[in-house]
């Protein structure tokens, strides 16, 4: 039980479970009624699902992804012709090649819209949800309501030993877990596993220890470690929860499935390849591992979307492989039977300005931003809402952070409706407007 | 429904956990509350409680009594001992048990003037005691399905429209009341989301349809307002399972009083401990501990503390013979007393080494000053090393840290050498051990440019007076104001009028010079008072005046901050030394006398008043010596007792009968693997040999900071440091190439022992004195020299494996 206890003998957890519902009347009544509202909208496959989000770290521009605009302007129509997707009459940008033959698996909502033009703010928006609650600055890295995936951490719990929530290669700026404590914050996989040296962090013994030295360590631990253990429940020995902590690090670094999907290398060139050699191209891989070692959250951190100056140039060299690896990583798990149980998403903080500025880029704009689901039942080949003909705003099914973030968990299984207390007792819902985008439901 | 609970409580109480002397005729000295009575108007009422002595201690008795009206005609009591008035006159009530009897005289007046049911005065009670304006219902930001209230009814004119006149009046109909949507919405008659919340016979249900049969009146101007509220009994002390009903009696501005316990919410602090229903029936758990019943009424509150004292008898020359070195000694033992709590022994030498050592300036002894101190005979030892250790200079860069937690901003926000100075200001303010007050005055009116006055720097990155409120108010004062900012706390009593009249001492703060510009921000601004700018009430739109939360403050002057600052740092302010005692305590006992730290108000009260009350005596009258506070706690008695258990304390997390383990916070913990290893980390933007608790920003990159829950250094202040274990923790100490480096290096100790001529018990002796600053056991020695004789093994590896093996234990990653 953790020190942080403060209901007596109670961790902040259990009072986060508990509700504190004698707080204020009705909490947990109306959660156990919205719960049953909730589950018919759950999926219903016998496999538990996962999500993959890819977050484009700047804010990706629409105009040159899923949400080209030829009939505006030069100004702001910009470089890129647009292409035929295997939707037919939708478009994609010109470097979208492999997205659009797959666009049948895809569904693109070009109507999500919000009003929080700084990194710092939207990045928190769409990664959790909710908004900042004071306004914040670019540079700031907020934490005001736990993510996505420290949500789903919590709900659903560590898998066969692995860390339910994967964040690679680090954390974004709002993907912390918040209230809901360290124990949910995200397993990082900094290094890139597009090398040959590539290792995730901490889940084997270094290198140059044998597997039999590793044991005989363990061993000697286990006799040495002598502080007496305060066995009583009500007395919260945070030492017995280091003791669990070791149990779990144990079994993770045990378990011949945990280390299959961490060892990339054991991967067949023909696969590599399929998502190209490059360092996101690898973490997609990783990351389809991970999920079928059963880890129901994994955030791929990829930056460089910020694009204010040259943007057809930064665009030429990022989009293909980008394009590849994100249409990779859809077709394989389609092939191996994972694409119904996973949910893939790529999205950034928002979109980007309509006029080309002077420096050739395109600032920030979250008037506008489009958004890629795959997977997870969710119905293919359709475009939700739209921006108008210059795309400088959603006009048509504007959306909200919160109905993206209700879908999301929904897909995941987790009532979006939920009421959290946090530790001093303040209801926080998990999504204000638990309304899922209602066309990708299936 | 009240009803239904009542009898199923007093069906428990007569059945099982009630004990036979209560039951039974032993009940004694049978008393009423209250004993008189007055009753003005028809819609006044008055709960009775009745008690009596059994086993020593006082106890409800009102579920076993029969009530009687000696006149009906006048008064008229239920079963449950609610008094109700029939008609004008004297009388009595009778409560009996067991042919014993209490008797409560009556007074009624004023039947013939009807009063209305009015708003404020009844409905609004109403929707906060049912839930309805609470943040998970139609209390939310958008409201629940279209229909808003303002959250814990702050603000009644919203309310009172939303229920008169939005949805197209549906939600009342005066001309019959019964079909108003709002009634039929809260008996669930029609699909309600909240279920439903009222029965059609209750006495809720009859105040709103009376209310809406009379047209929604509001309060008349000038109406009788709330002043203040009561509940008895103001303390009490139950045996496990006991219960007792509180009454709630509300003082009003022209002197009336009202019975309103029946409108008031009921919250206990630590509900596992004790609960409280709906109806304000406390009720004990089945275990020792203690709570405080709040009742909350119109904005106001009043608090019972409850203690459950553990059963069995102790010696009260037990607690008398215990030793007091200092004042702490005394009012702890008298807590545990009270609890029947008693005291774990005092720990012994090593274990006290240690933990002073890290908690006073954060960094293990050396092998020498380990030996020294466990060999040291004189009986002062553990007194004068805190004196020695409060004059290290580590100790100022590790109390500095816990404040660059919060208060230094990040430098991609307000540029690094903004953020530099505050860094070099707040260790120089540690190093000099500057008064706090003149620390907090000296951040609260800071001037000057953010490239020399590093207190300015927190005016750089908190531009707005709304931010500033929030800060300073939580950090210096431990009131937090943030919730008033749009509500009334629900357990709280600041509102809006007090947010915005504190707002306004900042809103004259000017800054000249090159704002911010994150990434980079690194431009010069100078901090300045600028005699222009104002802050305005969010619902009213006035321009606030500066005014304190209370009490008298000076008026202000060219800057208003001033004047803040002289107020909140008066000796005289009950808030300022306690909220920085009860930080103190909590950094050196591992939980506080206040939990959360910054968190005090009259609903959360101190587990421990009188000594909070204490030590912030002695620190105002050290004249704010932060040192001179740390020496006061650490050289007490209840300091030093053992963190290991005795049968009558093992359940005790809040009294400090025992001594509370923590972890090594990142910063100490990766210093004493540097320092135990011998192996120091390098870290970007510090010079080499830099110690992770000096250095500047948490934005300085540390894998191992990160994992062990340093703060983010751009969180919603103030930032609290996770103390959690966690698995990728573990995963990190076991495995991480950086900590397997530090044990396997040429230059390390595991390296230099063994290349030592030393024999292995020697190596041993030596690990253990490092790490946990104590010999080993004999058990331990073989277990640990077994691994020198191992086939394969050389003095090396068997270094290495041992020192890997106590890192990795919890003796050297927690302070015991």
């Amino acid at each position: 039980m953790s020190r942080s206890s403060n209901c007596e003998g109670v961790s902040r957890r259990d009072c986060l479970r508990l509700g504190l519902s004698t707080l204020i009347g009705g909490g947990l009544i109306d959660a156990l009624r919205l719960r049953g509202q909730a589950e018919a909208l759950m999926p219903t496959s016998s496999r538990p699902t996962s999500c993959i989000l890819v977050w484009m770290d700047g804010g990706p521009t629409h105009y040159e992804t899923f949400d080209p605009k030829p009939e505006a302007p030069a100004e702001i129509r910009g470089e890129y012709d647009p292409i035929a997707t295997a939707i037919p009459g939708v478009h994609f940008s010109r470097h979208m090649t492999e997205l659009a033959k797959i666009a049948d698996r895809l569904a693109i909502v070009r109507s999500i819209q919000h009003n929080q033009g700084n990194h710092g703010a939207g990045n928190h928006y769409m990664m959790t949800g909710a908004p900042t609650r004071i306004p914040v600055g670019c540079g700031a890295f907020v934490s005001f309501h736990p993510s996505l995936g420290s949500v789903t951490a919590y709900e659903r719990g560590p898998t066969g030993g692995l860390p339910p929530y994967f964040s690679i290669p680090r954390m974004s700026r709002s993907g912390g877990p918040n209230f809901l404590g360290a124990k949910y914050a995200p397993f990082e996989v900094p290094d890139d596993p597009n090398r040959d040296s590539f290792r995730v962090r901490d889940v084997s013994p270094p290198r140059e220890l044998d597997l039999g030295r590793f044991d005989h360590r363990r061993d000697l631990r286990a006799q040495l470690d002598r502080l007496e253990r305060i066995d009583h429940d009500a007395a919260g020995d945070p030492v017995r929860s280091l003791d669990e902590y070791y149990e779990q690090g144990y079994t993770l670094m045990a378990s011949k499935d945990a280390q299959r999907a961490f060892d990339i290398h054991s991967e067949p060139d023909s696969i590599r390849d399929l998502y190209g050699r490059t360092s996101f191209g690898q973490r997609c891989l990783l990351a389809r591992r991970l999920v079928e070692a059963g880890v129901p959250f994994i955030t791929l951190y990829e930056g460089g979307w910020d694009h204010h100056v040259e943007i057809f140039n930064a665009l030429d060299k990022k989009l293909p492989p980008f394009d590849r690896a994100l249409a990779a990583l859809i077709l394989d798990l389609e092939q191996r039977g994972l694409l119904d149980s996973t949910l893939v998403v790529a999205l950034g903080e928002f979109g980007r300005t309509p006029k080309i500025n002077n420096r050739g880029g395109r600032d920030h704009w979250s008037n506008a931003m489009s958004v890629m689901f795959a997977g997870c039942r969710t119905p293919g080949g359709q475009v939700v809402g739209a921006t108008d003909p210059r795309g400088y705003a959603a006009n048509e099914r504007i959306l909200s952070p919160e109905n993206f973030a209700s879908t999301v968990y929904l897909k995941l299984g987790i009532d979006p409706d939920k009421i959290y207390y946090t530790p001093q007792g303040r209801p926080a819902h998990l999504v204000s407007d638990p309304t899922p985008i209602a066309e990708l439901m299936g | 429904m009240r009803r239904s609970l009542l009898s199923v409580l007093a069906l428990a109480m007569v059945g099982a956990s009630a004990p036979p002397e209560v039951a039974g005729s032993a009940a004694s000295d049978l008393s009423i509350v209250p004993d008189e009575i007055h009753l003005t108007g028809s819609s006044a009422r008055q709960q009775l409680v009745v008690t009596g002595n059994a086993d020593g201690r006082t106890v409800d008795l009102s579920a076993l009594v029969s009530f009687r009206s000696e006149n009906p005609s006048v008064v008229s009591v239920d079963e449950h001992g609610v008094a109700r008035p029939e008609g004008d006159g004297n009388t009595v009530i009778v409560a009996v048990l067991d042919g014993e009897e209490a008797r409560a005289s009556v007074t009624v007046t004023g039947m013939s003037i009807a009063r209305p049911v009015t708003f404020e005065r009844d409905v609004m009670p109403l929707l906060t005691r049912l839930g309805c304006n609470s943040g998970p219902c139609h209390g939310k930001q958008r409201g629940q399905n279209g229909f808003q209230l303002s959250l814990l009814g702050f603000d009644p004119t919203f309310d009172h429209n939303a229920l008169t006149k939005e949805a197209r009046g549906r939600r009342v109909f005066p001309a019959a009341p019964e079909q108003s949507l709002t009634l039929l919405k809260a008996t669930a008659s029609l699909p309600h989301g909240g279920g439903k919340r009222i029965e059609p016979d209750s006495e809720e249900y009859r105040i709103l349809r009376d209310w809406i049969a009379s047209g929604m009146p509001r309060d008349p101007e000038g109406s009788p307002t709330v002043v203040g509220l009561d509940i008895w009994p103001p303390e009490r002390s139950l045996a496990a399972g006991d219960q007792q009903r509180a009454i709630v009696t509300a003082r009003y501005s022209d002197g009336s009083t009202a019975d309103v316990t029946h409108l008031a919410a009921f919250q206990s602090n630590e509900s596992a401990v004790v609960a409280v229903d709906d109806s304000g029936l406390i009720r004990a758990g089945d275990r020792p501990g203690e709570a405080a019943i709040s009742a909350r009424f119109e904005g106001h509150f009043a608090t019972c503390s409850v203690t459950i004292p553990l059963e069995g008898e102790v010696p009260a020359s037990l607690y008398d013979d215990l030793p007091r070195s200092n004042v702490i000694d005394g009012l702890v033992w008298a807590k545990l007393r009270k609890l029947g709590l008693t005291p774990s022994p005092e720990t012994d030498d090593s274990t006290f080494l240690r933990r002073a050592y890290l908690d006073a300036i954060g960094r293990l002894p050396s092998l020498e000053e380990t030996r020294a101190f466990l060999d040291d005979p004189s009986p002062e030892k553990r007194a004068s090393l805190v004196d020695r250790l409060l004059e290290r200079p580590e100790y100022a860069d590790y109390w500095a840290t816990k404040w660059m937690d919060l208060l230094r901003p990040n430098p991609y926000r307000v540029g690094i050498k903004a953020v530099w100075n505050l860094d070099a200001w707040i260790r120089r303010a540690f190093r000099e051990n500057m008064p706090y007050d003149e620390f907090v005055r000296t951040i609260v009116t800071a001037q000057g440019s953010t490239f020399s006055e590093g207190p300015s720097t927190i005016f750089r990155d908190r531009r707005e007076p709304e931010e500033l409120t929030t800060m300073v108010s939580q950090l210096f004062l431990g009131i937090r104001l943030e919730c008033a900012k749009c509500h009334h706390h629900p357990f709280e009593v600041w509102g809006q009028d007090d947010f915005y009249g504190f707002a306004a001492y900042f809103a004259e703060v000017g800054r000249k010079g090159t704002g911010l510009s994150p990434p980079i921000s690194g431009g010069e601004e100078v901090i300045f008072a600028s005699g222009k700018g104002a802050v305005s009430h969010p619902l009213t739109g006035e321009r606030m005046e500066p005014a304190p939360l209370f009490g008298e403050a000076p008026d202000p002057d060219d800057d208003p901050r001033r004047a803040l600052a002289s107020w909140m740092t008066d000796p005289d302010n009950p808030y300022f030394a306690r909220v920085i005692a009860n930080r103190v305590w909590a950094d050196l006992m591992g939980v506080g006398l206040v939990m959360p730290v910054d968190d005090l108000r009259a609903t959360n009260p101190p587990t421990n008043p009188e000594l909070l009350d204490a030590l912030a005596d002695e620190f105002v009258q050290s004249g704010f010596d932060l040192k001179h506070l740390i020496r006061t706690i650490m050289t007490s008695r209840v300091y030093a007792l053992d963190s290991l258990p005795n049968d009558r304390n093992v359940a005790d997390v809040r009294n400090y009968a025992r001594h509370y383990r923590k972890r090594l916070p990142a910063e100490v913990l990766i210093d004493a693997i540097c320092d135990v290893t011998g192996i120091p980390e390098e870290y970007d933007a510090a010079a080499p040999g830099t110690r992770a608790t000096q250095i500047w920003t948490h934005r300085v990159p540390s894998t191992f900071l990160d994992t062990f829950g340093r703060p983010d250094a751009n969180q919603d202040p103030p930032c609290e440091r996770t103390p959690d274990t966690s698995v990728t923790q573990v995963l990190h100490l076991m495995n991480a190439p950086s900590l397997h480096a530090k044990i396997t290096h040429e230059d390390g100790l595991a390296a230099r022992l063994a290349a030592s001529d030393r024999p292995p018990s020697a190596i041993v002796e030596e690990l253990y004195l490092l790490l946990y600053c104590r010999r080993p056991t004999e058990e331990e020695r073989s277990v640990a020299l077994a691994v020198f004789d191992e086939p394969g093994v050389d003095r090396r590896r068997a270094c290495e494996d041992l020192l890997w093996a106590l890192l990795n234990s919890a003796e050297f990653l927690f302070i015991d």
